[in-house]
């Protein structure tokens, strides 16, 4: 008995050790296929049992480069992600208005509806939208890539700027006003520099989401606008995973830099909403 | 007179504003949703006629509720796995252990990378060739063989935990953090064991956000489409059916893919309005206590 008292006692001292062997596996689990990606990305001759590649090359990459086209698919993909991102935040920018400062009629209605792309599966309307986007011969360019991503980056946009406008404080308004501000000046002195962030915030957020996005893109791509999603799965598909694996390296390295910037600013529960690399 | 006049330009206004919104929503949701539901009762290529044949074929055939079981399979075991590691995951890193703010971002990691990379790197590591079949055929004794986990079904749930359980994790961390710890303090001081505050007074109030977060995670998981399509090998769930029809079949079977979208979009709303009554009720319970 005094034997269990003191095992437990001794899991219970121990649980630090426990938690950090939990914490270890956990940064282990998540950041393997990473190094897997990057060592396989740069390695030469690496076959069955060994741990480590045996001589280490750059051809991939510049395979990638030349092969994979990757300087075009990045272009297409930026470019596409700033189209998306820029309709995006105006539909953000009214309804988020409409819904954080004004009265109307159901609003919890409203916004629900708005949201409802958020629910469904995007495969799902993704398959109306590339059927449409066909018959209106919107497939395979610049706008119709973008429009496509917008049905998932709209609503975002909506929700965190309906959140940031609602958190505008009323009476910092009316201060300005006392003050002798007009309208114009309420707006751009004291209305613009709160809000900003909030802006700032939901456009990284749908330009990331559009830099990810793969399943609207997939059914609406064509040789011209391919991006880097689509072109890592066409690598895929082709069998060459050194390749894929300099791709991957090409496109994962941008996302993580903006995770390091805005982890600090963004709380996280706001990043959950935000990405979804379906 | 002018308040009435005052009353119906505000909602003008307000219609204003919201009108960029509801167009994106009509043009790129609502409509497609539609157009999907009509061509899912067309025949086969026709502009015309209506026919219930591409769900008598997709339903009636054993493959097609396969496909449906395997991906609520998925969907729901991934789930359970992701509360099984968040609510660990959480406690811990609620005590601000040393390099806690590394681990938060650690866990975040997978939100942020496209489910293609995610699933590439998986099947890289866990593959028969990855460091995880290396360390057990060289340093586990008695295993000689590679241990089976790329394109297989447990192996596809634990890369859909990988991908998906930040969703619950976050949300169960975010809604411990806000716990007021006078309230275990004073179970602890009644004299409760630190296990019974943790199952009798921790968990119970944060089960409504452990279920919250699951939510997302199922609804992520339910849908994934990347990480089945190129992680899946023969287990292919809804999503990755649809796109088959359309891209394997020449010409492309536009009605038979819009009927399992249609299935699938349903089965997506009945199960969530199910689990969001659960969770409600759940979590009305929960504050209860």
């Amino acid at each position: 008995m005094r034997l269990a008292r003191a095992y437990i006692r001794g899991l219970w001292d121990g649980r630090m050790i426990l938690g950090y062997t939990l914490l270890l596996s956990l940064t282990l689990f998540i950041v393997a296929p990473f190094l897997m990606i990057a060592l396989r990305s740069v390695g030469k001759g690496w076959f069955y049992r060994l741990w480590l590649p045996p001589q280490l090359t750059l051809d991939w990459y510049r395979w990638a480069v030349e092969v994979g086209n990757i300087p075009e698919v990045m272009k297409n993909t930026l470019i596409i992600g700033i189209i998306a991102t820029a309709i995006s935040t105006v539909i953000g920018i009214f309804a988020g208005w409409a819904f954080g400062r004004r009265q109307m009629p159901g609003k919890e209605v409203a916004m629900a509806i708005v949201l409802l792309p958020r629910m469904i599966p995007p495969i799902t309307y993704a398959l109306g939208v590339a059927k449409i986007f066909y018959t209106l011969e919107l497939v395979d360019t610049y706008l119709g890539v973008a429009l496509a991503h917008v049905s998932v980056c709209a609503p975002y946009a909506i929700l965190v700027l309906s959140a940031t406008f609602e958190g505008l404080d009323e009476r910092v308004l009316e201060a300005a006003g006392v003050c002798g501000a007009n309208t114009i000046k309420r707006f751009f002195y004291v209305v613009l520099p709160l809000i900003m962030p909030g802006i700032l915030a939901s456009m990284i957020f749908t330009f990331t989401h559009s830099y990810n996005e793969f399943t609207l893109t997939l059914l609406t791509y064509g040789p011209h606008t391919v991006t880097l999603p689509v072109r890592t799965y066409l690598a895929v598909g082709d069998g060459y995973w050194e390749i894929t694996s300099a791709m991957a390296v090409i496109m994962v390295v941008p996302s993580l830099v903006i995770l390091a910037l805005i982890q600090r600013r963004a709380e996280p529960e706001k990043l959950v909403g935000g990405f979804k690399g379906v | 007179m002018t308040a009435f006049w005052r009353r119906n330009s505000s909602g003008l206004i307000t219609l204003l504003l919201l009108t960029p919104a509801l167009v994106s929503f009509f043009g790129l949701f609502f409509y497609p949703m539609v157009l999907t539901l009509i061509l899912s009762f067309r025949p086969e290529g026709e502009i015309l006629g209506w026919t219930l044949e591409n769900y008598g074929r997709f339903l009636s055939n054993p493959d097609g509720r396969w496909v449906i079981v395997l991906t609520f399979i998925l969907a729901l075991g991934s789930t359970a796995l992701s509360i099984l590691l968040s609510v660990p995951l959480a406690l811990i890193l609620r005590e601000k252990v040393r390099g806690h703010r590394f681990y938060r971002l650690i866990v975040l990691v997978p939100l942020v990378i496209p489910g293609l990379i995610g699933a590439l790197g998986l099947l890289l590591f866990w593959g028969t060739r990855g460091w995880f079949n290396l360390f057990l055929t060289q340093f586990v004794p008695f295993v000689e063989r590679p241990f089976p986990v790329d394109y297989t079904l447990h192996g596809l749930i634990m890369f859909y935990v990988w991908l998906y359980f930040p969703y619950t994790c976050v949300t169960t961390l975010s809604s411990l953090e806000s716990l007021d710890r006078s309230i275990e303090e004073a179970g602890a001081v009644s004299g409760a064991t630190r296990w019974q505050v943790l199952r009798h007074i921790v968990l119970p109030l944060i089960t409504p956000a452990i279920l919250a977060g699951s939510v997302l995670t199922f609804m992520a998981a339910f849908g994934a489409f990347s990480v089945p399509l190129i992680a899946g090998g023969n287990y292919r769930p809804l999503s990755v059916e649809i796109y088959k029809e359309i891209s394997i079949f020449i010409p492309a079977r536009w009605s038979a893919a819009s009927a399992i979208a249609v299935v699938m979009g349903v089965l997506q709303v009945i199960f969530l309005s199910l689990y969001m009554r659960y969770v409600r009720r759940a979590g009305g319970a929960g504050g209860s206590r």
